[in-house]
C-alpha cells in the first residue's frame, strides 16, 4: 500500500468534486444535453465502423448457441464438403436476417412503414444502460419515440436519434413501463422491464384475472407511445397479494441478447427539435 | 508529460469504448463486465494513482455523456477505482493483479449503481448490480488478464515510461534556461 501525496490528494478532491458538479448539473436541469447529444453522435458514427470490422465476428459467435437447435439445417450441412462447413456459422446468420426480413415486411402489411436497421453496439456504461445503438437515423426518418421491433414482439422504443445512428432504450429497462393489453381478457396495465427477468404486468384492475400463459401486447393504441399490438410477453407466474392485488411476472418475447436485425416503426415520434432563428437584437440596428 | 503518453491516453479509453460497445457488450449482455473499467485499473496498477485517477475520472466521463444516465456517476467511480489500484499497486504478479483489478471493478460498478439509484436515474435497479457482482467479477478478471500484461508492456516502453518527477524538472528547467 503506498500513501497519496499532497499534489495527488488535492488532485483526487478537484476531481471529485467536479464529477460531482457533473452529476449535480445533469440530474439538476439536463445541462449536459448538447454534450450527451455530441458524444452519443460521434460514438454511434464510430460504432458503424467498429461494426464494420468487428461485426461478423460478433455475429459469429453470438450464433454459436442457436447453431444446434436447428437439426434439418445440421443434417443437410453435414453433407456439404468441408469448405461448406467451414461457412456455416455464416449460412446461419444469413439465414436469420433473412427470416427476420420477411417478418418485418410481415409488420408493413399492417399499414406501417418498417425501416430495417442493425444493433451495432449496445450502451457503453456497466450494465445499468439497457439500451442498443442502431445503425439508422434522423437521415432515414428516425424520430424519438418511434417503437423498434423485431418483426413480433417489441424491443423497445427511440430514445435519441442522429443523423446516422439513433439509440433505442429496450422494454426490458427497469425504466421503462410499458402500456399494455391482456389479449385474453382485454385488461389493460403497466408492464415494467425488470432487465434479464423479464417483465412484471400490473393490471390497472386490481381484481383482473390473470393466468399463466397470457399474452401481453401493446396497446391500447392511442394511450400509449408504442405501436399497439405488438408482443411484449407471456406471463410466466401471478401473485395475488393479501389485499387481492394481482402482480404477475412475463417472459420477455424479445430477448435483448439476440438482437441484430431489428426494425423502427416510422410512425409517430416527436420531429426534431427546431433551432431558434437568428434574430438581430435592437442593438445591431442603431 | 510526453505527446505519445497524451496520444496514448486518448486512444487507449476510445478504443476501449469502442470495443465495449461493438464487442464486449453484446457478448456479456448478462454480466455488466466493463473492458474501460479494466484498462482504467491496469493502467493503474501499472503506472500509479496520479495516472490512474486522470484516466479514471475522463474515461468515466466520456462513457457517461455516450450513455443516457446523468453524467459524472462513472466518472466518480472510476476516479475511485483508479486511485484504490494507484494506491494498491505493487508491481506483483499478474495474477495479484488481476484480483485487485477485478474486485475493484465490481466495487467500482456497485457504486456507480448507489449513486445512480441515490438520484433516482431512470432503469437502476441496485439488485441487479449485486446479484451480477460476482459473475461481473470473473469476467473482469478474465479480460484482466488479457489486459494487464499488454498494459505493462506498453507503460515499459521508452516512449510511453512515465518519467520520474526529478528528471522532468531537470527537463523543464533546462528548455527554461
Amino acid at each position: 500500500m503506498r500513501q497519496l501525496t499532497g499534489r495527488q490528494r488535492m488532485a483526487a478532491i478537484v476531481l471529485a468534486a467536479l464529477g460531482v458538479s457533473f452529476l449535480t448539473l445533469d440530474v439538476g436541469g439536463g445541462g449536459l444535453r448538447s454534450a450527451h447529444s455530441g458524444v452519443r453522435g460521434t460514438l454511434g458514427s464510430l460504432y458503424r465502423g467498429t461494426d464494420a470490422v468487428l461485426g461478423p465476428a460478433r455475429r459469429f459467435v453470438q450464433g454459436i448457441p442457436s447453431a444446434g437447435t436447428n437439426r434439418s439445417r445440421i443434417a443437410e450441412l453435414q453433407h456439404e464438403n468441408a469448405v461448406l462447413r467451414g461457412r456455416v456459422a455464416a449460412a446461419e446468420s444469413d439465414r436469420r436476417t433473412q427470416l427476420r426480413l420477411a417478418q418485418l415486411q410481415a409488420a408493413t402489411a399492417g399499414g406501417y412503414r418498417v425501416l430495417p436497421a442493425r444493433v451495432i453496439a449496445l450502451g457503453p456504461g456497466e450494465g445499468f444502460d439497457w439500451t442498443v445503438t442502431l445503425d439508422a437515423g434522423s437521415s432515414s426518418g428516425v424520430r424519438v419515440d418511434q417503437t423498434v421491433t423485431d418483426g413480433a414482439g417489441l424491443v423497445g422504443r427511440v430514445l435519441h436519434a442522429d443523423a446516422s445512428s439513433c439509440v433505442v432504450l429496450l422494454g426490458a429497462d427497469p425504466g421503462a413501463g410499458i402500456g399494455v393489453r391482456d389479449v385474453r381478457t382485454g385488461q389493460v396495465g403497466i408492464a415494467t422491464g425488470r432487465g434479464s427477468a423479464g417483465f412484471t404486468f400490473v393490471p390497472l384492475d386490481p381484481n383482473a384475472l390473470v393466468r399463466v400463459g397470457d399474452v401481453l401486447v401493446t396497446g391500447p393504441t392511442g394511450s400509449t407511445t408504442f405501436v399497439g399490438g405488438l408482443t411484449v410477453g407471456t406471463v410466466s407466474s401471478v401473485r395475488t397479494s393479501a389485499d387481492g392485488a394481482t402482480r404477475a411476472t412475463a417472459q420477455a418475447a424479445v430477448s435483448p441478447t439476440g438482437l441484430d436485425l431489428v426494425g423502427v416503426i416510422l410512425v409517430g415520434g416527436q420531429p426534431p427539435k427546431p433551432r431558434p432563428a437568428l434574430t438581430p437584437s435592437a442593438q445591431a440596428h442603431r | 508529460m510526453t505527446r505519445a503518453r497524451v496520444a496514448a491516453a486518448l486512444a487507449g479509453p476510445f478504443t476501449a469504448m469502442l470495443l465495449q460497445g461493438a464487442l464486449v457488450a453484446p457478448l456479456t449482455m448478462w454480466v455488466p463486465v466493463s473492458l474501460p473499467a479494466v484498462l482504467v485499473a491496469a493502467v493503474a496498477l501499472v503506472d500509479g494513482p496520479a495516472t490512474g485517477m486522470s484516466l479514471g475520472f475522463s474515461a468515466g466521463l466520456l462513457a457517461d455523456l455516450g450513455s443516457s444516465h446523468p453524467a459524472g456517476a462513472l466518472a466518480l467511480s472510476w476516479l475511485g477505482l483508479g486511485l484504490v489500484c494507484g494506491v494498491a499497486r505493487d508491481r506483483r504478479s499478474v495474477r495479484g493483479d488481476t484480483t485487485i483489478a477485478a474486485v475493484a471493478c465490481v466495487l467500482a460498478a456497485v457504486f456507480a449503481t448507489l449513486l445512480l439509484s441515490v438520484v433516482h436515474a431512470r432503469g437502476v435497479e441496485v439488485w441487479l448490480s449485486v446479484r451480477g457482482a460476482v459473475p461481473a467479477g470473473l469476467g473482469d478478471a478474465l479480460l484482466a488478464l488479457a489486459v494487464i500484461p499488454v498494459v505493462r508492456r506498453l507503460l515499459s516502453t521508452d516512449v510511453l515510461r512515465a518519467r520520474p518527477a526529478l528528471d522532468a524538472e531537470l527537463e523543464l528547467r533546462a528548455a527554461r534556461g
